[in-house]
C-alpha cells in the first residue's frame, strides 16, 4: 500500500491529480468511501424497508459503549474492534430477541435499549477518561480520516464482500419478509432467522464504518441514501442504484469538505447527504408535477 | 372425503385474554370452506395459528398428499407508499433466486404476466405495487398465493373492499379452483359464503356451528 500511496503522491506533486492526493490519509479516506458507499448505500434501502432507522441509531450509540468497554479491557483506543463488535452484536441480538417476545412497539423497546447502552457508555466513558483524553474518543463519536489505517480498510473490504454476498443470496427473502412476514413464511422464508441475519449484517456494516462516519452519525448513512433514492426510483433496481450513488457522492463530497475545512468527516458526509436528500426531494416533486 | 386440515381443541390466549377456545374443525380435501363470524370472533387469529404464527394449545394436523404447499392471502397488506416495487418484482420475490434489485429477466416478467392474466390483470407487471387500488392489490395477492398451486389456500377476507365487478371476478376464480385445491376462507359476506362455500363454520371464539351452506344459520 505504501508504494501505491507514494505513486499517487508523485502524481499529485506533478499536478496530474489534485494536490490533496499527496496525503496518504486522504487516499485511505477515499478508498473507505469507495467501500462504504455500496455497503451502507446497499443496506440502506433494506433498513428503510424494514423500518430499522431508529434501530441503527441505537447500534451507533452501542458502538460508543463497546469502545469504552474495549478500552477498559485493555484494547488500543484506535482499534477496539473486539469491544465494539462484541457489544454491538450482543445489543443487536438482544433487541431482536426481546422485540420478538414483547408486545410493546418495537421503537419503544429500541428506545429502552438505547437509553441502557448510552447510560452504561457514559458511566464507562468517565472511567476511561481518567486514562485517556476524551478527545481521543471523538474519532469514533464523529468520524475522522486521520485514524483510518490500512487494517481498517482491509476489515471494511472483508466485511463489505461478506455482507454483499449474503445479501445477494437472501435479498428476495429479506424484502418479502419486510413486506409481510406471514406471506414470507408461507413462501418458505424462515422469518426469525432472516430477522436475526439482517441485524447481524447491519451491525457488522455499522461497526466497520464507525471510524469514517462516527457513532453518532452512522444512522444517517444507513437511512438518508435510501430516503433520497425513494424520491427518484421507479423500481427496485433503480432504488438500489440511487441509494449507492447517493452514498458515494455524499461520501466523496464529505471527504473533500472535511479535508478542506478541517471538520469531522462524519459531519461533512451527513451534511452532503442531507443536501442530496433535499435536491432529490425537489427533483421528485418537479417530476410528479410535470408528469 | 378425507380431512386435509384437522384442528382439535385449539385454544389461543394472549395477555390473559382467550382469543380462541377449544376450536375443533375439519376442512375436507378439495372443498371451499368458509369461516364466518362477527368482528373479534378470532377468525384471523385462527388463520394465523394455522400458519404457525401464533402460539396455541391443542393440535393442528395437515394431511397433505402432494406438495404440502400452503398459499396465503392476508387480510391487510400495507404497502409502503414510497417503496418503489413493481408488481412483477413483487411476484418474483418468492419465485426467483436472483435478487430483484439486480433487475428481473424476461422469463420472470413473462411468468408474472401469465399469473396476472389468471386474475384478470393483464399488463400490470410494470405497475408500481403501491399505486394499485385495493381490489387490484387483492387480486395480485391472490395470484401470488395461487402459484405454484397450493394444496391448502388460506384466504383472510380476500373480498373485503372489492367493488361488485371485482368481487364477482374473484368469486369466479375461487369457483374455478374447486376440487383443484382446498380453500379455507374468512368471509364477512353471508350471501357470498352461501353462493360459493361447500361448508360454512360459524366462529365466535369457539365453533358455534359447522354445516353445509343450505343448513347454515
Amino acid at each position: 500500500m505504501i508504494d501505491f500511496y507514494a505513486w499517487l503522491a508523485g502524481l499529485a506533486a506533478r499536478g496530474a491529480i489534485p494536490q490533496v492526493f499527496q496525503y496518504a490519509f486522504f487516499v485511505r479516506g477515499l478508498l473507505s468511501v469507495l467501500l462504504l458507499a455500496p455497503l451502507l448505500g446497499g443496506l440502506s434501502h433494506l433498513v428503510v424497508a424494514r423500518r430499522l432507522a431508529f434501530f441503527s441509531s441505537a447500534l451507533g450509540q452501542a458502538a460508543l459503549t463497546g469502545l469504552t468497554i474495549g478500552i477498559v479491557l485493555g484494547e488500543p483506543i484506535n482499534s477496539a474492534y473486539v469491544g465494539i463488535f462484541s457489544f454491538c452484536f450482543i445489543s443487536a441480538l438482544a433487541m431482536v430477541w426481546v422485540k420478538r417476545r414483547a408486545s410493546l412497539p418495537s421503537d419503544t423497546l429500541v428506545g429502552v435499549f438505547l437509553s441502557l447502552t448510552l447510560g452504561l457508555g457514559i458511566c464507562l466513558l468517565v472511567a476511561v477518561t481518567k486514562r485517556f483524553n476524551i478527545h481521543q474518543v471523538e474519532a469514533v463519536m464523529f468520524g475522522s480520516l486521520l485514524t483510518v489505517t490500512d487494517l481498517d480498510l482491509m476489515v471494511l473490504l472483508v466485511a463489505g464482500v461478506a455482507v454483499g454476498l449474503v445479501l445477494a443470496f437472501r435479498y428476495n427473502a429479506l424484502l418479502l419478509d419486510s413486506l409481510d412476514p406471514a406471506l414470507a413464511g408461507v413462501s418458505g422464508v424462515r422469518t426469525a432467522f432472516i430477522e436475526y441475519l439482517f441485524v447481524v449484517l447491519l451491525t457488522a456494516a455499522i461497526v466497520v464504518s464507525l471510524k469514517i462516519i462516527g457513532a453518532f452519525l452512522v444512522e444517517a448513512m444507513v437511512v438518508v441514501p435510501a430516503a433520497a433514492a425513494r424520491n427518484l426510483a421507479r423500481g427496485t433496481r433503480s432504488y438500489l442504484l440511487w441509494s449507492v450513488l447517493t452514498a458515494f457522492i455524499a461520501g466523496v463530497a464529505g471527504l473533500f469538505i472535511s479535508s478542506r475545512f478541517l471538520v469531522p468527516t462524519g459531519g461533512a458526509v451527513v451534511l452532503a447527504l442531507s443536501l442530496l436528500f433535499f435536491v432529490t426531494l425537489a427533483f421528485g416533486g418537479l417530476r410528479k408535477r410535470f408528469a | 372425503m378425507t380431512a386435509l386440515l384437522e384442528l382439535r381443541d385449539v385454544t389461543v390466549e394472549k395477555d390473559g385474554k382467550v382469543l380462541l377456545e377449544a376450536v375443533s374443525l375439519e376442512v375436507e380435501q378439495g372443498t371451499l370452506h368458509v369461516l364466518a363470524g362477527p368482528n373479534g370472533a378470532g377468525k384471523s387469529t385462527l388463520i394465523s395459528t394455522i400458519l404457525g404464527r401464533t402460539d396455541f394449545t391443542g393440535s393442528i394436523r395437515f394431511h397433505f398428499r402432494g406438495s404440502g404447499r400452503i398459499g396465503y392471502e392476508p387480510q391487510r397488506f400495507v404497502v409502503d407508499r414510497t417503496l418503489p416495487l413493481t408488481v412483477a418484482e413483487f411476484l418474483a420475490l418468492s419465485r426467483r433466486r436472483r435478487p430483484v434489485c439486480l433487475g428481473i429477466g424476461k422469463s420472470a416478467r413473462q411468468d408474472a404476466e401469465a399469473l396476472l392474466g389468471r386474475v384478470s390483470l393483464p399488463g400490470f407487471g410494470p405497475r408500481a405495487l403501491n399505486a394499485l387500488s385495493g381490489g387490484e392489490l387483492q387480486r395480485v395477492l391472490l395470484a401470488n398465493a395461487l402459484d405454484p398451486l397450493p394444496e391448502l389456500l388460506l384466504l383472510d377476507e380476500p373480498a373485503s373492499g372489492l367493488d361488485e365487478t371485482a368481487a364477482q371476478s374473484f368469486e369466479n376464480i375461487l369457483v374455478g379452483l374447486r376440487r383443484a385445491t382446498t380453500v379455507l376462507m374468512v368471509s364477512h359476506d353471508p350471501l357470498q359464503a352461501r353462493r360459493i362455500a361447500d361448508r360454512i363454520t360459524l366462529l365466535d371464539r369457539t365453533v358455534r356451528s359447522s354445516s353445509a351452506p343450505e343448513a347454515a344459520p
